[in-house]
């Protein structure tokens, strides 16, 4: 139903190849890691699928339909992406206000998410004085609000301290179980091994492995996994 | 009607856009308030009688300038969006560019108008105060009553669309900001001051051609030379001003849909 599909997406800069032909995959009820290396085209490839970055050929699909073709976004799929960030001057409520007025979902809900990703007590600061990890949390708050089936998440754990962390993994576990498709990017790989069922992995834009966890791990650790396929064993 | 609501909470929520527009208030208080001083004393070589229609007129077209602020509330209502990342959240919600830039700009457009009518207005009744306080009885043409503020209300409109399209030519947001400042405050009076002939057809030319006041005082020996005798017509220059808004805003609309947003 709402599956992500990479279906040969490529996509150039001027002088690097950041995604390379890339075929892939991420199931509802199931969490995806999309692992590599920095600067893997993991962003990259993220930003082009939610319609951010227009892709040199090739398509990426949510539910079978290109992110721009989706008529309400964020009621299907919510975002957290490395490089999104708030109006200082104007408070975590405020912020969310705008994002709740451009995309038709009731103010009500801004409290309700601000209360799941435990930033209640300061929605009405200014994001300017946010730490690292409240900033990433106010973002998680953001992709939640239009309470989407699918959640895109780059590199969600940034910023976030080890509570964080163990929280973050819970709360993605739990989206799942509701059925929801999540697709989560990484180079964090110990923590990976215990959040994700299934993984992709690309290296220099090129997809590297893709599977369950187990048949990528084969038993080992996904680190060591990751090691064997990434820099050659 | 979703997307315009978004777009005006952007300018409603930003303490800034009540800074610019205490600001355009000021310079138009200020332009009003001291243009019979200045226009007063022959020294400076551009002496007119204060009890003519004209020199009343002239007054009350300094309270025209209030859109020196407006272009720069519309330049930050696009480039805080890049400069913050708040873009990427924008072009989410509304992945079809032209509609969220589209609704940019009508808010930009109406916001601007009503921007600068307050700043005007309150101009209006400062040279209202200025010219009582120099006891001039002279009544001003009683059309810029409707003329003026009606001139603001474009100027505001056409100014703050510049400002977002500039915002999105040039994602910098500082370095869109000054050089707004820059074109508007300087080459564009330098062109006008050194090239009259062309000055007329800059914006700063056309908003002043919309005061409808042809005017030519100083000359060969004095150090400041007004002349606005051959500029435009009001209404060419509205219409001129117009085309200006939509080339800029064509531009904006070209840039934004294929760039990639980071
Ligand atoms: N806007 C851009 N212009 C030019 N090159 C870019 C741009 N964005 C990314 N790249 C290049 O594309 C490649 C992939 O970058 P990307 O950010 O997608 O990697 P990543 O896998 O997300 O890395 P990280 O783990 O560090 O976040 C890199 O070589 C990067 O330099
Ligand atoms: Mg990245």
């Amino acid at each position: 139903m709402s599956t992500i599909e990479f279906k040969g997406l490529v996509k150039k800069y001027r002088d690097v190849t950041a995604v390379d032909d890339l075929w892939a995959e991420a199931k509802p009820g199931r969490i995806t890691g999309f692992l590599g290396p920095n600067g893997a085209g993991k962003s990259t490839a993220l930003r082009c699928l939610l319609g951010l970055a227009n892709p040199t050929s090739g398509e990426s699909l949510i539910g079978g339909r290109p992110y721009s073709g989706i008529a309400h976004p964020l009621q299907e799929v919510g975002a957290v992406l490395d490089s999104s960030g708030f109006n200082g001057s104007l408070t975590a409520r405020q912020n969310l206000k705008i994002i709740c007025a451009a995309s038709g979902i009731d103010y009500k809900r801004i409290n309700e998410v601000l209360e799941l990703v435990e930033l209640g007590n300061v929605k009405g600061k200014r994001t300017k004085g946010f730490s690292l990890g409240m900033r990433q949390r106010l973002s998680l708050a953001v992709a939640l609000l239009g309470d989407p089936q699918v959640m895109v998440l780059d590199e969600p754990a940034n910023g976030l301290d080890p509570l964080g962390i163990v929280w973050l993994r819970k709360f993605l576990r739990d989206l799942a179980d509701q059925g929801r498709t999540i697709l989560v990017s990484s180079h964090q790989l110990a923590e990976m091994q215990h959040t994700v069922d299934d993984v992709i992995i690309i290296n220099h834009g090129k997809l590297v492995v893709k599977g369950t966890i187990a048949e990528v791990t084969k038993g080992k650790s996904l680190e060591e996994a990751f090691m064997n396929l990434v820099v050659g064993a | 009607m979703k997307l315009l609501k978004s777009e005006f909470l952007k300018l409603v929520y930003q303490r800034r856009t009540y800074g610019l527009l205490l600001a355009a208030m000021a310079i138009d208080v200020l332009a009003t308030a001291a243009t019979p001083y200045v226009l007063s004393k022959s020294k400076l070589g551009i002496e007119m009688s204060l009890s003519t229609p004209t020199a009343v007129d002239a007054i009350y077209a300094k309270s025209l300038g209030g859109y020196l602020f407006v272009v720069i509330v519309g330049v930050f209502l696009m480039s805080s969006e890049f400069a913050h990342h708040t873009a990427i959240a924008t072009f989410l919600a509304t992945p079809k560019r032209i509609r969220a830039l589209g609704a940019k700009l009508i808010v930009a457009a109406m916001f601007g108008a009503v921007f600068n009518l307050v700043a005007s207005a309150v101009g209006l009744a400062s040279g209202a105060i200025a010219l009582s306080a120099y006891n001039i009885k002279v009544a001003p043409d009683s059309y810029i009553w409707v003329d003026y503020p009606a001139s603001a209300m474009l100027t505001g409109a056409v100014l703050a669309v510049i400002g977002v399209a500039i915002g999105t030519l040039i994602r910098n947001q500082n370095l869109a900001v000054s050089l707004t400042m820059v074109w508007l405050f300087l080459v564009d009076r330098l062109i006008a001051f050194i090239f009259p002939d062309w000055g007329k057809w800059l914006p700063t030319g056309l908003i002043t051609s919309l005061s409808d006041l042809h005017i030519k005082v100083g000359g060969a020996n004095s150090p400041i030379t007004i002349d606005t005798s051959s500029f435009l017509d009001p209404w060419p220059a509205a219409g001129m001003l117009l085309v200006y808004g939509i080339v800029f805003s064509m531009a904006a609309v070209l840039t934004t849909l294929r760039r990639d947003i980071d």
